[in-house]
Order: structure tokens, then C-alpha cells, then sequence
């Protein structure tokens, strides 16, 4: 960064973006964690008499075809849309992060046939790679989560193993190698601690991508089932009362938004401040 | 730089290979008997026989196999079981019609996601790169089918300035086949643009630090000149690596953005596919979608080497 | 990078310079709701499909709005006393769309091919009673049936018995040849099917329109959108929840008629704990009918307790709709079940009506203690796993031409859909089935079935809670289109100003 006075001064200090996102995402998580507990009514609950009404001081989002109050769905929604985000990307950084380990660090047939393998796992189109292994099996939560989690093993992979890459040349593995440690010990205890920087900022933007696959899926039919509030299928479900009934898809739309947005802006400032040559004031 | 191409060409080849063994095992493990889905819910055991043996799904796999696989080969891609017709041609027309919205929508999202990317990087931190920033956050954070049915509503219901879907063969008038590629090329473009803008942005703003731009600006080149000719050259390289990348995220669009648009394309057909659980479709559309997306990333990797001439693809070393 | 701005407001100003749509001349399109699987009319099992059936093909007789039966390739007809055989007589010079001339051959191939197993035609069932098919001269064909049947007539009218030329039955899938109003021009799998005018139609002057194009638009809210843009002219069943703010669109006209088409909450009467009546009878009266229809089809239907609409003659308004969830409990805790259950119920994707409806099922049964989870299967999937195997679910059934159609198959112990999907066996219905499928007089037969309405209330197979009705949009400038019960569309009439 050519280093104003400002920029230098600032240089310890954490970035604006990862700030806001951080907060974002926590606000998001505090929701996840006390909906049920704070929001007004429960999620599932009916009023027939109430269907499709605006925005008011009862139902602050408004309600949807049944009556149920889009706050509280939203609110409760908040839980199984971040549950199904990190769990997925803990699906893909457990598979992903030992196969790229694996790959970068044996190299050779291993790492050829690893890569190959993970082409052809990438040669699919996720919505078609989840829509098949949906298709073989009855959908729910779990199985979205592990269908979204294996579609973004790849992309982990592909990351971990070129930091891994360049980690083995250092001279603190390479002194490693030479002292005779085991292979374990050097993956796990040497290369991993440093590698998690950019495997960490590749895993919070899979997050967010793992949501909307999530809601991709609740559009074609598979995915969450009704009446849970996952955002997704709020939106979808929503989609064909957007001319007559708008709250009922923007409001759960626009905190999708904002957790996106958040989750990104954290990626960004993560990446800004774990990057050594961005800390330091540019290459 | 032949010799390499040819030899990913070959890797290609395999590839489908491979993938055609393991699309054929996929659709063995669906579940709901293929005679069943073909004759409904009164089919009787013999009735169901009766379709079996006519389909040859009593053969052993290895024979069904040998006999689709090779039908491929010289072109057959077999009859779709619950259409009852040839699968070439209905597979050849949707995916031309999908091509073109593919071709048009990653024109789309390349330059005018480099365009905005350079802008924000360029005006970093000024209401010009704030507003780029909204726009493609916008675009990536709520679901395609959101922005498709929004699109619709307002351009087709309220201001009627276009048709709100479907599909006009070119046949029939180009006004009218440009029309209804707008909709569902514009809604593929905004979900997709903001991982090319924000990729070149945060690549951009890297190069422009680096020392040649510097060096550049010492020498006192105009900034246009440094812009183009030196910062952004460099700069794309990450971009085009994630533009691949960008052909199957287009394509999972594309199920969601023609379903939402009528358009009968390719990604309608697997959806129906899957859906109908018309297993030959099902094998030959994924084939399909799998040889394109291999050749997308073999192009990206070209260009991607004609513009880094560092990268020497004949001895690739990582 | 001007450039590039440039090209972009290019794009962009291109979008206001595109050509308006051209105004439609005879030629009518039509909005289906999803791809055709078929073109073969005996293959047919969707609404889609049987929209275009009726285009392109006749069967020996026709159902009216009204219900009646209306001479179509068959003029007139007569029947043996004992109801036992039936003679049907053709209309002469009726032609194909290849030229040949229809004959009796063609209607017997017709039929046979729909009994043949290995057709695979849902329509079968119907057909199990004629035990053969003569043809003695080439206008003339004599059915003989295993058992005497009134409705006769009408069960040759039903949807998949269009006629077919028996030496183009192997081209059906792709280019479909009959004697219908219009010829097949083109089938785009997953886009639209054209049809154009049959200037040899033997209705003189008829159609009136010069082409029909069927456009398929999956989403709904596209489909209502190309309704009011006037891309199409006519959209085939609307979905409910847009009725009202349609109502008010100064170009589209709602058009509403009730049906007998039903949608069911679906319980095994083999599986737990649904295996016992009485856990039966206390899901029947912890549903509150009239709710369930509001909810469900936003009071575009009508609560009832068997097919039978409330509409009906025939419907026994004696027996309260309204839920009763002290009793229902009480039945429980008879059934062993104090607490509830918990179970899963299935509800078939994208059909919104029938997941509204599990919703609201899933609402009143918690009120009795029940619990129930909700699970969408896509409808090829449903119809492959659930149907007829899973304990509860929901299903839904078009209209049949008459009261038996509607009842027999579900609640008699031999009927098909009740030995396919609920498995319900009553002597006593059983009894009134079989006796006043053979009865003449219209009140004896109204007393009969209004027994049946009683004896099923007590011993519930399942729940049939409301009849829906048929709701198709229209554009202004359509005249002489009509919703019809039967749920297709009579285009013979249709005119486009």
C-alpha cells in the first residue's frame, strides 16, 4: 500500500471491513442462537383470519398465505440458514483441507489422481451434483448439508493443497524433513497452523455460496421442507405472492443479503489482515 | 503449447470415459422402477416385465452399458423413455438455445465485470466503488430466482417494455428471439457479476501497488496506457482462472434462470430429466453439460497461458 | 474503457427499441403448467396432456358441461335391456388427419390397445368390464360388458379414450394423427406444441380459429405475467392464491366453475396406526372441512365429505363438516393412543393447493395431539414411493364423468384406486355400490348414496375434505372460451377479436 501518514498510523488496527462484517455476523448469530426464545410468535403458528397482511404493529414483516408472522420466521429462520452454511463448509474443510494436505504434500501419483478426481467432481454443476444425490435419496436438512458440503470439496482442496505447495519449500518444514519427523507431525503441526489463513477466508465465502445453493435446491423442490423458515424456502415459497404480498420475500431476501454481505465483508477483512504483504504495506 | 492442448484434449477424452462409467452407475442407484415411471401407478407385475424385456433391462449391466455406450459413440444417444423419441435432436436444440444465453451472459459478466471491477479499483473507496460494491452484492447475495421473478414484474407487468417469457426461434423474426434473451441473460449476469468484479478489484488495486505500475507512473506514461497496457493485463489473470470456474456456476443458473423464464433450454431438460427419472436422458444431458465444462476450462487455461507467457504448460511443474 | 460504456448503454438502449408483440390473429396460445410426457392420448396422466388430447382427437362420446353425454364420433347409440351390451353407431365421412376415413376398426384397435397391459394406460381400469369389441360393418361397433353398466356411454367419453388410427398407433409419440379439430404441426419438448386448423373437421364451419400454440411456462407467476403482458391468451387453471388481484386486471377475464375434482388426506388402512378405525375417524373429525378449503384453495372450493359436492343432488347435508376435537381426542385415547403420535405425512411437490392443505392438516392435528412432519416429494417420485405405499400422505383426483366414476373405484373393496391408495374395505358400502351402480331410478339412487355418505362418515377410509374448483384466465379478446368442470378446454367455438 504506498503508505500515507493515515495508512501507518492505522497499520495495527483492524480493517473497516472485517469490523462490520464481524458485527454483522455475529448480530446474525445471536439471532440463530435466541430466535425461538425472543421472537413474537412461534414460527409455525397459523392465523387464518391474518393471511397476507402488510407490515403492521403486530406482524412487523407482515404474514404470509397462512398467517404466520415473517419475523418470527425470519428471526427463527436465522438458525437452520447459518446451520446449514457452516455445516456444509465444515462438510467440504473436513474432506477438502485433508485431501489438499494430502495432495500437496505426498505430490507425485497422489496428488495426479487427487486432482483428477476433484475435475471430475468440479466437471459437475452443483445445482445438478446436489439435485443428483437429492434425487437418490429423500431430502432433508442433514442431507442438503452433506449434498451442498461434498460439491464444495473441490474448491477447499484446490486452495489448501497450493498453500501447501508453497509451505514445503519453506526451510522450517524442509529442517523438519530433515530431522526426521514424521509425515503426520510435519502436516499437522507444521504446515497446517500456517495454512489456514487462506483456507480460512476461502471457507467463510463457501459459507455464504453454500446458503444460496441451499436455496437453489428449496427452488427446484429439494432441500428444506415446509413449514420450516429457512430462508431460502421463505423466498421460494414466497416467489408467487411477490406482486401481491412483497414482504413476504423481501424481508427474509434482505437479511439473506445482509448475512452475505456480512460474511463476505469478514472474508475481505480477514484476507486484508492475514495477508502478510497487506499488512505490511504492499509488495 | 499444441502438444499440450492435445494432451488435455486426450485427459478430456478420458475423463468422459470415466465419467460415462460413473453416470451409468449414478442412474442404476436412482430410486422408482424405470417400467413403473413409464407405465404409471396401475402397472402390474407382467405388464412391468413385459416393458423390462422390451427395454433390454433384464441384460446384465456390463451388456446395457456396452450397448449405450457405444450407441454414443456413433452418435445415438437413445430414445428418451418418457418422451418416446430420439434424445440427438431434443438434446441438440436445447443446447443451442442454452448455449447462446450461456455465450451471451458470460460475455456479459466478463467485461462488464472487469469494466466495473477496474472502476472500483480505480475510484477505490469513493461512492463510485461503494455503489459498484451494492450492485454486485446484490446480485450474488440473493437467489437467482428472486431477481428472475423481480425482472419479470417489473419489465414485462409494469413497464411492458419486454416479453416476460419463453422462447422465439430466430426463425421467426430477431426482435423478437433477442427479446426474450434479455430477461434471463440480465438476471444470469447480476447473480454472477460480483465474483469477477471483486476479483478484479482486489486484483487491480494489488498491481496497481506493484513496482512496474510505479515505475510506470516514474517514467510518466499517461494512466490510461498504464491502466490497460500494463496494471490490468496482470491483473486478470486470477480473473480468468475464476471465470472458469464461473461456466458451472452459469450453469446452475441456467436450471434455475430457465426454469423461471420458460426458456427450453438444457437446463430445463436435466431438471425434467431428473425429475422423470428418464434415465437415458439423464445420462445423456450430464455427458453433455460434463464435456462442456471441460472445454471451458481447457479454453481458460489457454488464454489463460497466451496472456502469462511465465507459465510454460509443455513441463508443468505444480 | 469508453469503449466498453459505450457498448454497455448500447445494450441497454436496445432493450426500448425492441419490436412490440403482434397482435394474434385466429391464432389462439394457451399457457400449460409443464412439459407434455406424451402425445399418446392413451398414455396420457396430466391436465397438460389432456388439454392437447382434446385438440387433436374425438372419442365415441362426449361429456358436456352440464355432465351429459353428447354424441362425438358416435351419433347415436342403443343398449340391450339388461344394460349388458351396447351398440354403438358411427358418424359417416368423418377423416383423419392423413385422409383415411375412420371406421370401426379404429375404435376397436382404440380400446383393445387401452385393455393391453403392456400400453400402460391408466384408463384400463374402465375397460375391465367389456369383454369384447365387434365390429360387424365398418360403422358399427358392439361392445359386450361382463356386467350391466348405465354409464356406459360416459366411460367412453373419458379422457384417455380418444380414438387413434390403428395403422399409425406407432407414430403417436411423435406425430399423432386423429380427427380432431386440429393437426399436430410440432412438438418442442419443453417449449410448446402447435396445432393448426383441420379444414376437413367433420363439424362444417368449425374450428374457428386458424392455429393453437400450447406454451409450456412452469412458474406461475411467469405464466400469470405472460396473461396480463397478453403473450398468451389464456391460461389453463390459475393458481389460486392471484385470483382476486386477477379479478381486477381490466384485460383478463376469471372464469370459476365447481368441479368434483377432490384432493384427499390419504391414510393406509393397513399401516399403523391408521390400520384402526377409530384413529381414522379421529383424524376425519379433527379436520375442520370448510378451514381446510380456505386455507388450501383460498375458498375457491367447497368443503364435503366424499366426491360427492356439496352442489349435488345427491349430498347428504346432514352430516356436520366442522371439527370436533374433544371427540377426536377421546377416539384416540380409545385407539391406546392418549398422547398422540407422531408421524410423517407426504405431500406430492409443486402442487401448492395440496401443500397448503398438509400444512393445515399438520395445524389441526396438533390441536389433537398429533404430530406431524412434513415431507415434499417430487410428483414422478411420488407417484413411484408414495402412492399406495406410504401410511399418509396427500393425493388429489380429477372429476369423473359421473357419481359411480367418482365413487366406486375409491370405496368399493374391489375398486382400483381403492386397492392402489387406501385399501378400505366395507361391506356395507360395498353393498350400496354394487346396488346402485345397477339402479334406474335417479331417487332410489340418491337415497343410496346418501347412505354411503352416512356409513363412510362413521368408518372413514381416509378424508376427502373439499371438492376444488376449475379456475382459468382468459384474455378479454378470447370469445366463447368457458372453464369446464371436466377441466379442459372446448376450442371448437373460440373466436380471437
Amino acid at each position: 500500500m504506498p503508505a500515507g501518514p493515515l495508512e501507518t498510523g492505522a497499520r495495527r488496527r483492524l480493517p473497516g471491513n472485517l469490523v462490520a462484517g464481524a458485527a454483522v455476523v455475529l448480530a446474525i448469530a445471536l439471532a440463530a442462537l435466541v430466535g425461538p426464545w425472543v421472537a413474537p410468535f412461534p414460527y409455525d403458528e397459523f392465523h387464518i383470519r391474518d393471511r397476507l397482511q402488510a407490515p403492521n404493529a403486530l406482524y412487523w414483516f407482515g404474514t404470509d398465505e397462512y398467517g404466520r408472522d415473517v419475523f418470527s420466521r425470519v428471526l427463527v429462520g436465522s438458525r437452520l440458514s447459518l446451520l446449514l452454511g457452516v455445516a456444509a463448509t465444515a462438510v467440504s474443510l473436513v474432506g477438502g483441507v485433508a485431501l489438499g494436505l494430502a495432495a500437496g504434500f505426498f505430490r507425485g501419483r497422489i496428488d495426479e489422481w487427487l486432482m483428477r478426481l476433484m475435475d471430475l467432481l468440479m466437471s459437475f454443476p452443483p445445482v445438478i451434483l446436489g439435485l443428483l444425490i437429492l434425487a437418490v435419496t429423500p431430502p432433508s436438512l442433514w442431507k442438503t448439508v452433506l449434498a451442498v458440503g461434498i460439491v464444495y470439496i473441490p474448491a477447499i482442496v484446490r486452495v489448501t493443497r497450493s498453500v501447501t505447495l508453497e509451505l514445503a519449500q519453506e526451510e522450517f518444514i524442509l529442517a523438519a524433513r530433515a530431522r526426521g519427523e514424521s509425515a503426520g507431525y510435519i502436516l499437522f503441526r507444521e504446515i497446517l497452523p500456517n495454512a489456514w489463513p487462506p483456507i480460512i477466508v476461502e471457507a467463510s465465502l463457501r459459507v455464504t455460496f453454500a446458503i444460496l445453493l441451499g436455496a437453489a435446491l428449496s427452488f427446484l423442490g429439494m432441500g428444506a421442507q415446509p413449514p420450516s423458515s429457512d430462508w431460502g424456502l421463505m423466498i421460494s415459497e414466497a416467489r408467487s405472492y411477490l406482486d401481491q404480498a412483497w414482504w413476504m420475500a423481501v424481508f427474509p431476501g434482505l437479511v439473506m443479503c445482509l448475512t452475505v454481505v456480512g460474511i463476505n465483508l469478514l472474508g475481505d477483512g480477514l484476507r486484508e489482515w492475514l495477508d502478510p504483504r497487506l499488512r505490511h504495506g504492499g509488495a | 503449447m499444441v502438444l499440450y492442448t492435445l494432451r488435455r484434449l486426450v485427459l478430456i477424452v478420458l475423463l468422459l470415459g470415466v465419467m460415462s462409467v460413473l453416470l451409468f452407475a449414478i442412474t442404476q442407484v436412482l430410486p422408482g422402477n424405470v417400467a413403473r415411471m413409464i407405465l404409471g401407478q396401475f402397472a402390474t407385475p407382467d405388464a412391468i416385465e413385459a416393458v423390462e424385456t422390451r427395454l433390454g433391462l433384464k441384460d446384465p449391466l456390463v451388456i446395457q452399458y456396452g450397448r449405450w455406450f457405444f450407441g454414443i459413440v456413433r452418435g445415438d444417444f437413445g430414445q428418451s423413455l418418457i418422451m418416446e423419441r430420439p434424445i440427438g435432436p431434443v438434446l441438440a436444440e436445447a443446447l443451442g438455445r442454452s448455449a447462446v444465453l450461456a455465450a451471451l451472459s458470460f460475455v456479459l459478466v466478463a467485461s462488464v465485470g472487469i469494466l466495473l471491477g477496474v472502476i472500483a479499483a480505480v475510484r477505490k473507496n469513493r461512492p463510485i466503488d461503494h455503489a459498484v460494491s451494492v450492485f454486485s452484492y446484490l446480485g450474488i447475495s440473493v437467489p437467482e430466482f428472486f431477481w428472475g421473478i423481480a425482472f419479470i414484474l417489473v419489465f414485462a407487468r409494469w413497464l411492458g417494455w419486454l416479453p416476460s417469457a419463453g422462447y422465439s426461434p430466430i426463425g421467426e423474426g430477431f426482435g423478437n428471439w433477442f427479446a426474450r434473451l434479455i430477461g434471463p441473460t440480465l438476471t444470469l449476469t447480476f447473480t454472477l457479476i460480483a465474483h469477477v468484479s471483486r476479483l478484479t478489484r482486489s486484483s487491480m488495486l494489488e498491481t496497481l501497488r506493484s513496482r512496474y505500475v510505479l515505475a510506470a507512473r516514474a517514467k510518466g506514461l499517461p494512466e490510461r496506457v498504464i491502466l490497460f497496457r500494463h496494471a490490468l493485463r496482470n491483473a486478470l489473470l486470477p480473473t480468468i482462472t475464476v471465470l472458469a470456474i464461473d461456466v458451472g456456476w452459469l450453469f446452475g443458473g441456467i436450471v434455475v434462470v430457465e426454469t423461471v423464464f420458460a426458456f427450453p433450454g438444457l437446463g430445463r431438460l436435466v431438471a425434467f430429466a431428473i425429475e422423470r427419472r428418464d434415465l437415458p436422458l439423464i445420462q445423456a444431458t450430464l455427458l453433455v453439460i460434463t464435456a462442456v465444462y471441460c472445454l471451458a476450462n481447457l479454453a481458460a487455461d489457454l488464454l489463460y497461458a497466451a496472456l502469462n507467457p511465465r507459465i510454460r504448460y509443455a513441463r508443468r511443474t505444480s | 474503457m469508453r469503449k466498453a460504456t459505450a457498448v454497455f448503454l448500447v445494450l441497454l438502449l436496445g432493450l426500448f427499441f425492441l419490436p412490440r408483440l403482434e397482435a394474434a390473429g385466429g391464432h389462439l396460445k394457451v399457457a400449460l403448467t409443464a412439459n407434455l410426457n406424451t402425445l399418446d392420448p392413451a398414455k396420457a396422466k396430466s391436465g397438460d396432456e389432456y388439454l392437447y388430447m382434446f385438440m387433436v382427437f374425438n372419442a365415441l362420446t362426449r361429456i358436456a358441461p352440464d355432465m351429459s353425454v353428447q354424441p362425438d364420433l358416435a351419433e347415436r347409440w342403443e343398449a340391450s335391456p339388461d344394460l349388458k351390451t351396447w351398440t354403438f353407431h358411427l358418424r359417416k365421412g368423418v377423416r383423419f388427419h392423413h385422409g383415411r376415413e375412420l371406421d370401426s376398426e379404429d375404435v376397436k384397435a382404440t380400446i383393445e390397445r387401452i385393455q393391453d397391459k403392456a400400453t400402460g394406460s391408466t384408463a384400463r381400469v374402465n375397460f375391465l368390464m367389456v369383454e369384447k369389441i365387434e365390429a360387424p360393418d365398418r360403422y358399427t361397433v358392439k361392445f359386450t360388458l361382463s356386467l350391466p353398466y348405465a354409464a356406459f356411454p360416459e366411460i367412453l367419453g373419458e379422457r384417455q379414450a380418444r380414438v387413434v388410427p390403428k395403422e399409425r398407433i406407432a407414430e403417436l409419440p411423435t406425430q399423432p394423427v386423429g380427427t380432431g379439430p386440429f393437426r399436430f404441426k410440432s412438438f418442442k419438448p419443453g417449449d410448446r406444441v402447435e396445432l393448426v386448423k383441420n379444414p376437413d373437421y367433420f363439424e362444417t364451419g368449425l374450428p374457428r380459429l386458424d392455429a393453437v400454440t400450447l406454451l409450456v411456462i412452469p412458474e406461475s407467476a411467469t405464466r400469470i405475467a405472460a396473461l396480463e403482458t397478453g403473450e398468451v391468451h389464456a391460461v389453463w387453471k390459475l393458481p389460486l392464491e392471484a385470483i382476486d388481484r386477477l379479478k381486477k386486471h381490466p384485460q383478463v377475464v376469471v372464469d370459476e366453475v365447481a368441479t368434483s375434482s377432490w384432493d384427499g388426506i390419504i391414510m393406509h388402512n393397513r399401516m399403523a396406526p391408521f390400520d384402526n378405525p377409530k384413529v381414522r375417524k379421529a383424524v376425519f373429525l379433527a379436520i375442520d372441512k370448510a378451514q381446510a378449503a380456505e386455507i388450501a384453495l383460498f375458498g375457491h372450493g367447497s368443503p364435503t365429505l366424499t366426491p360427492i359436492p356439496p352442489s349435488h343432488p345427491f349430498f347428504n347435508e346432514s352430516i356436520p363438516l366442522k371439527a370436533d376435537p374433544a371427540a377426536a381426542k377421546k377416539l384416540l385415547a380409545e385407539a391406546g393412543l392418549p398422547n398422540g403420535f407422531e408421524t410423517t405425512l407426504m405431500v406430492p411437490e409443486g402442487r401448492p393447493e395440496r401443500e397448503r392443505l398438509g400444512l393445515a392438516v399438520r395445524d389441526m392435528l396438533k390441536a389433537v395431539g398429533v404430530k406431524v412432519n412434513i415431507q415434499r416429494v417430487p410428483w414422478d417420485k411420488f407417484l413411484a414411493d408414495v402412492e399406495g405405499k406410504a401410511a399418509f400422505s396427500i393425493n388429489g383426483f380429477f372429476s369423473r364423468p359421473t357419481v359411480d366414476t367418482s365413487l366406486y373405484p375409491w370405496y368399493h373393496s374391489s375398486g382400483s384406486w381403492n386397492t392402489g391408495l387406501w385399501h378400505y374395505k366395507n361391506e356395507r358400502v360395498d353393498r350400496i355400490l354394487d346396488t346402485a351402480r345397477q339402479t334406474a331410478s335417479v331417487e332410489e339412487r340418491r337415497k343410496l348414496y346418501r347412505e354411503l355418505q352416512q356409513v363412510v362418515a362413521e368408518d372413514p377410509p381416509s378424508v376427502v375434505p373439499y371438492v376444488v374448483n376449475q379456475v382459468d384466465g382468459f384474455r378479454k379478446e378470447v370469445k366463447g372460451l368457458r372453464s369446464n368442470p371436466m377441466l379442459w378446454f372446448d376450442v371448437r367455438q373460440v373466436t380471437l377479436e
